[in-house]
């Protein structure tokens, strides 16, 4: 469960290396963001030489969360980190290869190009 | 037009479950397949009828690459360069409308998903394989063909040991824990 002032990792190579959140994209008062939500996010960390910098106000998608995602068959996937994936207005990934593990739900979320950047897919 | 077709695809996208390989981790449930019908947007159309609508349209540099050893999500993977923006769009056009073509008086019209129609990257997704429709730019940019093939795996692996020293874990409170009370 993300919501404004929370931390993530970076899921991919954009340069950028922290995020804070600063608001979820959708209905007017969304309170928490999962995975697969779309949310604005300020970059607190970055990797010098790249074309993101710090304090730049960015789109990312949530891609692994702390708090588990249930499945219809009864399944939970958690993981250890709160990561997203930089997005540009028009739904590209910025950096060009995804780190880590992406649950196959991002697919079904029409997230299909960052799933097709992903090494593995739970 | 397209909009419409793609709101209707997404409806119907998000509604079925996706009969996806099983992977490693988790084990394989029987899958029951239907009596009557496309049970799956993937069996409309074949590899090599994509690859001969890719030839209609004149898209260049078409790369099918063989995916089900890397992804357990998709078996091929259909990589097509086009020339401008529209060229791009008309290549997700003729896949969707050859698709549509091929259900013609069917009761339930199964159509592929196509994500960032109005970008330079457009993906056309039927389940089983995904054809990726890129710029010339925007291709020599993501290099999806490295991603699957085995050359440069090598070198892949020093830029991901290096991104996973970065991620950040989070450290577990185990202090908050109260113990457990032994009754009486």
């Amino acid at each position: 469960m993300i919501q404004p002032q929370t931390y993530l990792n970076v899921a991919d190579n954009s340069g950028a290396r922290e995020l804070m959140c600063i608001r979820i994209i959708g209905a007017s008062n969304r309170r928490y963001a999962h995975i697969g939500d779309v949310i604005v996010a300020v970059i607190k960390e970055a990797i010098p030489n790249t074309p993101l910098e710090r304090s730049e106000v960015i789109r990312a998608v949530i891609v692994r969360t702390c708090k588990e995602l249930k499945r219809n068959n009864g399944t939970i996937i958690r993981y250890d980190d709160n990561a997203a994936v930089v997005i540009d207005q028009e739904g590209n990934p910025k950096g060009t290869r995804v780190f880590g593990a992406i649950p196959r739900e991002l697919r079904q979320l029409n997230f299909t190009k960052i799933v097709s950047l992903a090494p593995e897919v739970l | 037009m397209l909009t419409t077709l793609r709101s209707r695809c997404s409806s119907l996208l998000l509604n079925q479950s996706w009969k996806l390989a099983p992977n490693r981790i988790f084990a394989s449930s029987p899958s029951f397949s239907s009596s009557a019908g496309i049970s799956n947007v993937s069996e409309i159309l074949t590899l090599p009828e994509v690859e001969k609508i890719l030839a209609d349209v004149k898209a260049d540099n078409v790369t099918v690459i063989p995916t089900h050893n890397h992804c357990f999500w998709a078996d091929f993977t259909v990589i097509a360069t086009g020339r401008s923006d529209w060229h791009l769009r008309n290549i997700a056009q003729a896949l969707v409308y050859r698709a549509k073509q091929k259900q013609k008086g069917a009761k339930h019209v199964m159509l592929p998903s196509v994500q960032g129609y109005n970008s330079k990257w457009i993906v056309i997704d039927y389940g089983k394989f995904v054809v990726h429709a890129l710029d010339e730019k925007a291709r020599g940019y993501f290099n999806l063909e490295s991603l699957w093939s085995a050359e440069s795996s090598g070198t892949d692996t020093s830029d991901q040991d290096l991104q996973n020293v970065f991620v950040k874990v989070r450290p577990k409170n185990n202090s908050k824990r109260k113990p457990a009370k032994v009754s009486s």
